[in-house]
């Protein structure tokens, strides 16, 4: 291990850092993947650009219409947050279940976004969310959906001088919920074998407004299931509709079978978790309602 | 190799140290300052036996670099309490028969400290104090003994002084 250590303390002097340095250089926020992973000799950049000593890279700003965290915020941060009770729950429910407190004390929201793991678990309820992500480069700033920033298995929009600032999302709209399921082998400290993100808004009628599922660890990126979104919209939320949206979820995903379980027995998760994350949604948008 | 000069607040005092960029915190604490009691095992954030308080929380001292601490507070189990006086978690380990073999008991006791200071007041259930360890695993005995230990620790400490 052979790398030297940079601590910019404003935005500018990251970007000019990794500018300069090119694919030579990763940023370090918490670190909990990457010294993992150069200790593995997965990767072995010769530069890290600390992140920890830039102001203003974390906190939960909690606006009237939209949500914004900074790339610094800690999922223990975003776990404990009241901003988080009631119908954001999704993103709080994913950040407690990763990792130990330990992990949680230090890993960031902008990692597990920039690091783009398919089994990322704040990446479904930050899609069912409908998230865009804040990018400060050499060439200026730009925010993009964050479903057109995740390209693959560790792959993103990102370029090399470009920094992940910032993660926005509009508040959920009214008689709405959002709910997160894990699906692993023991309930803590566990990569997801599936994860199920879940948005629901019903209409005064009761059908079925807006749709958002999200699933993880069941192909290279994250990723809505529009097909089952499609199938509820408009539709009365009943059980047989909640099943048939798990049916076109299973179908409409790509898992592979690895270390963790078999591409069928992820596929039977899905099926059976987006009833139940979208049966949850319906009973907090009635607990809300009260 | 470049070395970085750093200042490091470990249980209340100042150490000035020359670091290698690659170095973590756990060397720097066993190896610089000799603070052996935290602990060194799996080395990939799975174990706990290396946790310290970082800024009052607990964190993996084995998968941060030593330079990530600048102008942060330490804390390792050398400075929770002293002989005659011991912290409530450390007295009620005593008195449960918590500290077992003793090897994953540091990193236990600081994780325990750091969740209590979380939920101040609080007396958690079982299931929420093996939630709090989950990340600290011990390989010789069990958890029933460190989780009536942390809650008789919570007992105690949320009475008056």
């Amino acid at each position: 291990m052979a790398f030297q250590v940079h601590q910019p303390e404003s935005v500018e002097a990251a970007i000019r850092l990794a500018g300069a340095f090119g694919p030579d250089a990763r940023f370090l926020a918490g670190g909990t993947d990457l010294i993992i992973q150069i200790n593995r000799k997965r990767c072995a950049p010769q530069h890290l650009i600390a992140l920890g000593g830039i102001r203003g890279l974390c906190g939960i700003e909690a606006g009237a219409d939209a949500i914004v965290l900074g790339a610094l915020t800690t999922h223990k941060a975003i776990e404990r947050s009241p901003v988080f009770a009631g119908p954001l729950a999704a993103l709080a429910e994913a950040a407690r279940v990763v990792g130990g407190h330990q992990i949680r004390n230090i890993a960031t929201i902008g990692g597990n976004v920039a690091n783009a793991s398919p089994a990322a678990d704040l990446l479904p309820p930050l899609l069912a969310l409908d998230a865009s992500v804040s990018l400060a480069g050499g060439r200026g700033t730009r925010r993009l959906p964050l479903a057109q920033f995740l390209h693959g298995p560790g792959a993103t929009d990102r370029r090399d001088d470009e920094l992940l600032t910032s993660i926005v999302f509009a508040r959920p709209p009214q008689r709405s919920a959002t709910a997160f399921i894990k699906a692993g082998r023991r309930r803590a400290m566990e990569i997801s074998i599936v994860c199920v993100a879940a948005l629901l808004q019903l209409d005064a009628d009761g059908s079925c407004r807006t749709v958002r599922i999200a699933l993880g660890a069941v192909g290279p990126t994250a990723t809505r299931a529009p097909q089952a979104e499609q199938a509820l919209r408009g539709c009365e939320p009943t059980p047989a509709a909640l099943q048939e949206a798990g049916r076109l979820a299973a179908a409409g995903c790509a898992p592979i079978s690895d270390v963790r379980a078999s591409a069928e027995y992820r596929r039977m998760l899905v099926q059976a978790l987006v009833p139940r994350a979208l049966q949850r949604c319906l009973q907090r948008i009635e607990a809300y309602g009260r | 190799m470049n070395t970085i000069p750093l200042q490091l607040q470990v249980n209340g005092e100042a150490h000035d140290v020359l670091v290698e960029p690659h170095w973590t915190l756990l060397h720097v604490l066993r190896q610089q300052l000799g603070l052996t009691g935290t602990k060194e095992n799996c080395l990939e954030a799975e174990c706990g036996v290396c946790t310290v308080l970082l800024d009052g929380k607990a964190v993996n001292a084995c998968i941060l670099l030593a330079v990530q601490c600048r102008g942060r507070t330490i804390m390792t189990i050398e400075g929770l309490g002293r002989p005659g006086r011991l912290h409530p978690l450390q007295q009620a380990f005593i008195e449960h028969g918590a500290a077992q073999c003793g090897y994953c008991i540091p990193g236990m006791l600081l994780t325990a400290k750091s969740y209590l200071d979380e939920h101040p007041g609080e007396v958690p259930d079982p299931a929420a104090v093996r939630e709090a360890i989950a990340g600290t695993l011990c390989r010789c005995t069990g958890y029933q003994k460190i989780v009536d230990a942390i809650r008789a620790a919570a007992t105690r400490m949320r009475e008056p002084a």
